[in-house]
């Protein structure tokens, strides 16, 4: 399980320095995958079928479906990447590193004593993150991965402090998440007809 | 009955799909939006007479009924008006049809999840439902896939999704609050199991939740500061879906918040909800002013009288007193109503002037009389002129602030309401009387349009004058569940 959330924790830092569209998706899968996976360590501590059943929806929405709808995306989306980002990524590492200190110190405060506390913060980190990303990213691709990364964050929230949700609201969120991706790949690609590209600083015209 | 109000809208949806023409996709769904309309009101009748109907996972009681039946009316209006507004809006032409049936199953889609939203027990039921709105609606917004439609739409996913995820964050946490209280805490996150233990649950895990929550939820009701999407998504949307997510969406994001705090306020008092509640709505009636007095576009207008509005009710469900909970909540059906039939009759005239904004829609009244007069009829029936309904629940509301004992609260939002008033007013009668600046083509509203518009404009004025006894019973019912009686 720690291994897990070191892993986890690196992919969310690779994700604050890529700027390649197709990079980044796979990043995102990767950490899919590990999420999956921490779910079946918890189901084979507890031993129940349950987190058996999470970890495959889990797998087969977030590191099979999500990522093939962003993959075709970005195939059509030739020569798009980031560029003039809010921050440069030397600068969006080091905001990730504060957050992480944040998600410690929040958890600290307000759930003193929790027992999965490094799970949990990583967990925090993982959202805030995820933020952060769709903050300071202007790709639309870019931006569906941050979100996807902090629904990522929450899922673990709900693992590590009441063992996961209800499996009939845990497929209700999932099945939420999937169909949201689906609706935000809709919009990038006629983004990309409609304005000649997919960078969402373009959208300005609305105002007052 | 509650399986039937699901299966309705879907019944529709697969019907409009195998539909050859466009006139009998326009048939099926008036008849559709027809039916579904009866059916809630079917079933709130049963609700009424027979009392509580739980099935788990779903359970309807006086609470989801007030709320069922806005959406049952604004149902109505939405599907009849859209009959001739969707004629206007897509032309004859190839890849029509396809446009038409895309709206269609759309547009009861969203249906669908509204209602489902209020038929849940589950408060994670519920999240899923909520933000199954979202998603319906957002590609509705996006319906001409345009500049703005696209932009529109890419905001309202974005900011609402954030929002809500922090709603997901803080129903975990009342999760854990529930798991935390011990043996006997019920079914997970079942709302009555919540309401039941909510003295056991530990306050300050809480409090922190609500935080989550309220903010959450917030960003889809509309409070300020995280109304930034509101105005662009209702003001891109088809007219009739603009009037649904304002009159109905809304409503339904704010049933979601009640519920949870009826949970909140039994575990940590209503000490530490009122100033909360209070704060953020004054603040979004407060925000919301500026903008209603410099408004180009007339829907976007009437978009930031919502933001005022829900700002208004959040005002009053802070203040908890029981004449302010069911001014809150017969607010709430009135905003519905009124504000509804005003996006409808602002789309009708974006489309006989062929422009949103305020400054080139002149002489209303004279180049269509009845549409004109409707529109006059609703902008002061919405500013809170007796003797329409929505005067009657801001009484109560302004009523409640000062009986309660929050007389600056009180002054401070009759004082806004004055300047809302003057905004809206001056620019909807600019609109309505001005001398016309050519020849517009006599704009006729179609049939069922024209009935839409009736019906709202008899339900206005009646609400004012005379409460049916039923509808006050399901009035005094639900805010007793939020009071906790």
């Amino acid at each position: 399980m720690n291994l897990l959330i070191i892993l986890l924790m690196f992919t969310a830092f690779w994700l604050t320095r890529t700027t390649d569209l197709r990079n980044a998706v796979t990043v995102f899968l990767v950490q899919s995958a590990m999420v999956a996976a921490a779910c079946l360590v918890v189901g084979a501590e507890t031993g129940e079928t349950h987190f058996f059943l999470a970890a495959l929806l889990t797998l087969v929405i977030k590191a099979v479906l999500i990522p093939y709808a962003l993959y075709r995306i970005v195939g059509r989306l030739r020569r798009e990447r980031e560029e003039e980002s809010l921050l440069s990524p030397n600068y969006s590492s080091l905001a990730a590193a504060f957050a992480v200190v944040l998600a410690y110190g929040f958890i600290d405060r307000a759930l003193p004593g929790v027992i999965s506390r490094d799970a949990l913060a990583a967990a925090m980190s993982l959202i805030l993150i995820g933020l952060q990303i769709i903050i300071i990213r202007h790709q639309a691709v870019l931006q569906i991965v941050g979100l996807s990364t902090l629904e990522n964050g929450l899922y673990l929230v709900s693992l590590s402090v009441t063992k996961g949700l209800p499996l009939i609201i845990e497929f209700g969120i999932l099945l939420d998440v999937l169909i949201a991706v689906v609706v935000l790949v809709i919009l990038t690609y006629r983004l990309k007809i409609s304005w000649l590209s997919t960078d969402t600083s373009l959208l300005q015209k609305l105002k007052g | 009955m509650i399986y039937g109000a699901l299966a309705m809208p879907i019944c529709a949806a697969v019907l409009t799909l195998t539909a050859a023409t466009r006139s009998s996709v326009k048939q099926i769904n008036m008849l559709g939006g027809l039916s579904t309309s009866f059916i809630l009101f079917g079933l709130v009748y049963s609700v009424q007479a027979g009392g509580i109907l739980a099935a788990p996972p779903l359970y309807v009681d006086s609470l989801s009924c007030l709320l069922l039946v806005v959406i049952a009316v604004l149902n109505l209006t939405a599907f009849l008006f859209s009959a001739s507004y969707m004629e206007k809006e897509l032309h004859e032409g190839p890849g029509s049809l396809g446009a038409l049936k895309r709206y269609y199953v759309l547009l009861n889609t969203f249906a669908f999840t509204m209602i489902s939203v209020l038929v849940v027990e589950n408060l994670g039921l519920m999240w899923v439902c909520v933000e199954a709105t979202t998603l319906a609606s957002a590609l509705l917004v996006a319906f001409h896939f345009n500049r703005a439609g696209i932009e529109a739409a890419w905001k309202y996913v974005m900011v609402c999704t954030v929002g809500i995820c922090l709603a997901l964050f803080g129903t975990i946490l009342l999760y854990y609050a529930q798991v935390s209280a011990g043996p006997g805490a019920g079914e997970a996150l079942s709302w009555l199991a919540l309401r039941d233990i909510s003295s056991r649950l530990d306050p300050g895990m809480l409090k922190l939740a609500f935080a989550c929550i309220i903010v959450g939820y917030g960003t889809k009701v509309g409070l300020a500061p995280m109304h930034t999407w509101l105005p662009d998504a209702h003001s891109q949307a088809p007219s009739p879906v603009s009037g649904l997510l304002s009159g109905a969406l809304l409503s339904c994001a704010l049933y979601v918040v009640m519920r949870n705090l009826v949970i909140v306020k039994g575990a940590v008092g209503a000490e530490f909800i009122q100033p909360m509640l209070m704060g953020l709505g004054l603040f979004s009636v407060m925000v919301a002013v500026p903008f209603l007095l410099v408004q180009h576009d007339i829907k976007r207008l009437l978009a930031y009288s919502s933001v005022e509005h829900m700002g208004m009710i959040t005002l009053a469900l802070g203040i908890g007193t029981p004449l302010a909970v069911y001014g809150a909540l017969f607010h709430i059906f009135n905003h519905a109503v009124a504000k509804s039939a005003l996006f409808y009759l602002a789309g009708h005239l974006s489309q006989e002037y062929r422009t949103r904004h305020i400054l080139r829609i002149r002489g209303v009244v004279a180049n269509m009389p009845f549409g004109g007069a409707a529109f006059v009829l609703f902008a002061l029936a919405i500013t809170g002129v007796p003797p329409f309904g929505v005067f009657a629940s801001k009484f109560m509301i302004a009523w409640a602030a000062f009986a309660g004992g929050y007389k600056l609260a009180g002054a401070v939002l009759l004082t806004l309401l004055a300047a809302v008033f003057a905004g809206m007013v001056y620019y909807c009668f600019q609109m309505a009387f001005s001398k016309p600046a050519g020849p517009v083509h006599q704009g006729k509203l179609g049939k069922p349009a024209m009935a839409a518009v009736l019906l709202s404009a008899a339900i206005v004025i009646t609400s004012g004058l005379y409460l049916p006894e039923p509808f006050k019973l399901v009035l005094e019912q639900a805010a007793a569940v939020i009071s906790g009686g």
